[in-house]
């Protein structure tokens, strides 16, 4: 378990040192949409936290920060939940 | 290479969703009962590593970036029916929350990195050998890696090829062959990255890599 803990701080502050110097790039698909001049189109679900930010928040980095932190949280959550039900009952 | 609403035609989404299905049923089945308790842990930690991981972008060339998927990863540490389960979570949790990759193509997506990335476990079982040889595993690892996101391209091109947004412009003819450009590259970023992380945490910590107790046969 101590283990996991420290796994889980290590990945919270490596995201915390790489996030600002994260490419702000299109990635592979976009820059297909946008080479054959194809807009990308309004989503049909916009969720809480679109492209990795909070509206309430001013500063980007701190923004994507706080994103990133909820992000890690639902998916330890729901992945931790997804574990328990695929392991022995025993 | 999430693809977001808008890019699939109606019949692409239902089809790609009810695939991904039939594999998630079958992942579920194989995987279910044979791990102990203390794995929700791991696959609680692995996942997040992999969603953080996901929002990294790396420059690739020509203004263009790309970010580790993670399912070669995924397998190694959890096997491959695990993997496809655990990505699943990550690309839901993309969809649901942050609106990265449509809630419409969510069955594709699932497909082009859940399922391929985490099948992509039989190509480094393949390579690695049995007895597994270390220099062949970590080729294993790499080619593995490299081919899933290849793969996942090839089947992001042909899906959005099809449909009419991208098909007007050119249909399958273009999207494949600009797809697979871009992602032979970002591919390398893939194997290379997993290919570090791997190898550290087999030297690091064996125990915890569950996908090689399968190179043995034993399903654990």
């Amino acid at each position: 378990m101590k283990g996991y803990v420290k796994a889980l701080i290590t990945i919270v502050l490596g995201f915390a040192i790489l996030e600002p110097f994260a490419s702000t790039y299109p990635d592979g698909l976009e820059k297909v949409a946008e080479t054959l001049g194809i807009e990308e189109p309004e989503p049909l679900w916009e969720g809480l936290m679109p492209d990795y930010t909070l509206h309430t928040v001013e500063n980007p980095y701190v923004s994507t920060l706080l994103a990133g932190f909820g992000g890690i949280l639902f998916v330890l959550a729901s992945a931790y939940a997804l574990g328990k039900a695929i392991s022995k009952s025993t | 290479m999430h693809i977001p609403d808008g890019y699939l035609s109606l019949e692409v989404s239902i089809l790609m969703s009810v695939l991904s299905a039939v594999f998630l049923v079958w992942c579920w089945r194989k995987a279910k009962a044979n791990y102990s308790k203390s794995f929700a842990s791991l696959l609680a930690v692995s996942s997040a590593f992999v969603f953080v991981a996901q929002m990294i972008n790396f420059p690739i060339a020509y203004g263009t970036s790309g970010h580790l998927v993670g399912g070669t990863f995924l397998s190694i540490v959890l096997g491959p029916y695990a993997a496809v389960l655990s990505m699943t979570i990550v690309l839901l949790m993309q969809a649901l929350f942050f609106a990265d990759g449509g809630i419409s193509a969510l069955g594709a997506n699932i497909f082009n990195m859940a399922v391929i990335g985490g099948l992509s476990f039989f190509v480094v079982r393949l390579i690695a050998g049995n007895p597994m040889s270390g220099k062949r595993f970590v080729l294993g690892v790499f080619v593995a890696s490299w081919v899933s996101v290849v793969l996942g391209a090839l089947a992001c091109g042909l899906e959005i090829g099809v449909s009419p947004v991208f098909s007007q412009a050119g249909g399958i003819a273009v999207t494949v062959p600009a797809m697979l450009f871009w992602h032979v590259l970002i591919g390398l970023g893939e194997a290379a990255i997993t290919t570090a992380f791997t190898t550290q945490l087999y030297r690091l910590q064996p125990a915890i890599l569950n996908g090689l107790t399968l190179f043995k046969g034993n399903a654990h």
